[in-house]
Formats: structure tokens, sequence, C-alpha cells
């Protein structure tokens, strides 16, 4: 309430609960948990698809973990991956969840997918979550989009796009395969092969695949040890 | 003696609720916007209306000083009556709140989302000691979604969605006007009309062109701009005809 009686606007780059703690990331490299990681995000006309790899590292070479879920639902028709630190990705998906969860409650309608990659970006921008790099996919009555996120800020659609340690091979992957009238069933198995590519090579990405489906219907999630059941 | 000096304690504090559950200085508020030359806005399918009446109280004053229409930003208008210089505290936080909304999702604003953050900040000086209510009713009108949408806002803080209303003095006489006369198939210079009519209803003869200010927000373009005289004038003509042929 002080905050309207003194004529001054919440701001718009900043969650509206909680607040963003002050400083850059900092942190010794070797004792942060990072998901060095490949994570994919591919839009069809059906939905779209979200693969990640399920391995998180200390300083890219240890395996501090081997069963890491790096796609979590953040909205009722979007997810969003974890890439960089731990702990900032955890952080930005709990602030994003409740800004979509109070969007909702105050209008009656859920956020759509361009507004919350707008917010997402704010939020990568100002705060703490400076060291991630995920990639946003959903669907709203617009259709299915994906969003990349750079630790800047920077908010990017595209038709495809791979975020993390192992992107070049996942990449090479998807720019021999991709095409535009992929059903989803095949851009599942498009997005395992490409992570199954970056798994195989990239040491910061490994352990198998999580995969995620998101319609107009919701967001479904799968985690895969084996990749044979995918190809 | 002793029961009117409690009297005007509930009726001085603003946080005070007198014992049959009033907020006084609330329902003075609702006075003030009484006071003022009334607003009105109303929604057709093809776009918002808002007019005003914008009497000047000498010939030799500027009557474009006198502002009762704002642009809250390109989609959405602002209509005001009451107290001027409270409307113009209001129509900024509305500004200020559209534009925020496009900086936070990078989108417009929803009309009805921006009422909202509108009555909240009304609310608050309902409720807070040393403050003083808003002397202000709104219409806020819009287009959301495709849709016009049109509503007002009270001294209280609570908002009300509309097809046709007006605000400020002679209220009821110019919402009889718009019940009576009011329906779903008018077009946007039908809408127009029937503001300008309606504006008049208290008066012995239609306002002149210059006395109002007329701004439409329609589906078409869902850009505010203003009705320019000439419109106005040929318009208040037409309903001129239409009263000699009654």
């Amino acid at each position: 309430m002080s905050n309207w009686t003194q004529g001054t606007d919440p701001s718009p780059y900043e969650p509206e609960l909680g607040s963003l703690p002050n400083g850059s990331q900092t942190g010794d490299e070797d004792t942060v948990n990072k998901t060095g990681t490949t994570t994919i995000g591919i839009a069809t006309d059906e939905g779209v698809v979200i693969a990640t790899d399920m391995r998180a590292s200390l300083g890219g070479r240890f395996v501090s973990n081997k069963n890491v879920q790096k796609v979590e639902q953040i909205h009722p028709t979007a997810a969003l991956t974890l890439v960089g630190s731990v702990g900032g990705a955890q952080s930005f998906i709990r602030t994003l969840r409740s800004e979509v969860d109070l969007y909702e409650a105050r209008r009656g309608e859920g956020m759509n997918i361009e507004a919350l990659a707008t917010l997402a970006g704010n939020f990568a921008r100002g705060g703490p979550f400076r060291a991630i790099n995920p990639i946003l996919g959903g669907v709203d009555d617009e259709g299915s989009h994906v969003y990349s996120i750079d630790p800047a800020g920077g908010v990017m659609e595209d038709d495809y796009t791979v975020t993390g340690s192992g992107m070049q091979l996942a990449y090479g992957l998807l720019e021999q395969e991709y095409t535009e009238d992929l059903s989803l069933e095949d851009a599942k198995s498009i997005a395992a092969r490409a992570i199954k590519s970056a798994v195989e090579r990239d040491t910061g990405s490994g352990n198998g695949v999580f995969l995620a489906e998101i319609t107009d219907e919701g967001v479904e999630i799968q985690g895969h040890n084996a990749f044979d059941a995918l190809l | 003696m002793q029961g009117q000096s409690q009297q005007q304690a509930y009726d001085r504090g603003i946080t005070i609720f007198s014992p049959d559950g009033r907020l006084y200085q609330v329902e003075y508020a609702r006075e003030a916007v009484k006071r003022g030359t009334a607003s009105v806005g109303l929604r057709t399918p093809d776009g918002v209306v808002l007019a005003a009446n914008r009497r000047v109280s000498s010939p030799l004053m500027e009557r474009s000083s006198v502002e009762k229409i704002h642009k809250a930003d390109d989609h959405v208008g602002v209509a005001s009556a009451g107290h001027v210089a409270d409307a113009r505290q209001l129509v900024d936080l509305a500004r200020r709140r559209a534009q925020g909304e496009q900086l936070r999702y990078g989108q417009q604003i929803g009309v009805e989302t921006l009422t909202r953050s509108i009555t909240d900040h009304i609310q608050e000086y309902t409720q807070t000691g040393g403050a003083r209510p808003f002397g202000v009713a709104l219409l806020v009108g819009g287009i959301e979604d495709g849709e016009p949408k049109l509503f007002e806002t009270d001294p209280s803080g609570t908002d009300y969605e509309w097809q046709a209303a007006a605000i400020g003095g002679n209220r009821d006489v110019i919402q009889g006007y718009l019940e009576d006369n009011y329906h779903d198939e008018l077009d946007v210079d039908g809408g127009i009309e029937l503001a300008v009519s309606a504006l008049s209803e208290p008066e012995d003869e239609v306002v002149a062109a210059e006395e109002v200010d007329v701004a439409t927000i329609t589906t078409d373009d869902e850009t505010f701009s203003s009705v320019s005289v000439d419109r106005l004038e040929s318009i208040i003509e037409e309903i001129d005809q239409e009263e000699m042929d009654e």
C-alpha cells in the first residue's frame, strides 16, 4: 500500500513477490552445480517438444548428479529448461511460476507465451539469474512457440532452438532433420536423437533424456534413461 | 451537542466508519462528482464512444484547456466527471500502468486490467489516514482482444462494466435517456449521435459542437481518436433535423 500512496509504480523488471538478490552470480566454478547441458525446443503445428539431457556437473569435469530433470512446467501450457547454474535456474522457475499464477488469478485469463517470454527476458537481464540460458516452449491461442533466453535477457523466437554446452552437436542433427511440417511424434524422435548426439560427445551432457510434450491440453514430461525406444 | 460532535468525527476521518457502516467522506466525494459536468460513454459493436460536456465559465476562456477526455494508451481513452485535477492524477497513473505493461510483458494492457489498477489506487485513498478520496468518476473505454469495452470507476474504488453509462451532473436524466435509446446494433456514428443527444437531454436544446468533446476507439484501428468539430457539427445537424421531424 505504501507503494501506491507514495505514487511509485512497481518495477516492470522485477518479480512482484520476493526480490532479486544483489550482485552477479559469483562462486567457484568447481563448487556450483551446473547443467553443462543440451536442451532442445522444437515448435510444430501440433505442439512443442522440449528435450533435455540428465547430467549435472561441477565445472564440467565431475558428474554431480545423473538424474536431473532439466525441463519444468511453469505455466498450464508452457515449460522452461534449466541451463547454467542449477540454483539460478531453479529460482528463476519458482519466480516465473508465481508470476504466472498471480497473473491468472487477477485477470481470469492466462498469460500468453509472448508475455511470458518478455517477462522471463526482463528477469534474466535484471537479476541474479544471469548464469542461465534456458529455452521456453509453450502453446497459446496463436499456436506453438519456442524462445531461447540468454543470460543478458535476450529473447529470440525460432522454429527450433538449442542451448547448452552440447548445442553444436545437437544443431548438427537438427539442421539435417528439421522440416516445417514435422508431426509432434517425429519432432520427439528428432529431439531425442539430437540429445543422443550431444550425450555421446559432450562431457557436460549425459545420462539419458527428458522429453516434454506441450499441447493446448497441457504439459507432459517423461524421463528416459535409455534412448533405444525413442529413436 | 454530544451527538453532533460524534457525527462530525465520523465525517472527518476518512478511515472511520459511522455507526451505521458508512464512509461519509466517500459519499461526499460522490457528491463532488455530481457537481461536475457530465460525461457519457457507450460501446457499439464497432467501437467505444466517449463524450464530455466541456462548458466554459467565460467566453474569454480557451475551450481547449478544459480537458475531460484523455488518451491513456493507443487503445484506451478515459472520460472524467468531477474534480479535473484528481482525474489528471488517475489518468497519469493509467498511462504509467499501460506503459508498464508494455515493459513487463511486451503487450497492450487490457481495459479491465487497467481499470482495476485505477480502482485499486482509488480504494487505497478510502483506507489511508490523512488522505482524501478522489473526487472524480471515470469512464474507461477501449478495445481488448478486438472487443469494445467500457468501465466506470467511482470514488469508493469500485468498478462497473457498462454498455452505456453517464457520470457527473444530471447523471440520472442522462442515464435514463441512454436506457431508453441505447441498442446494441448502433454503428460508431450512431453512437456519437446518441452520446451527444444524451448529453443534451438535460438542456433545452442540442449542445453546440464546440461544447462537447468526443473521442472514439474503433475496432478497425484500435486507436484513440478525437472527433473533429466538423464531424460533430454534421452529426448535431442530423439530431436537430430529427427533432424537427418529430
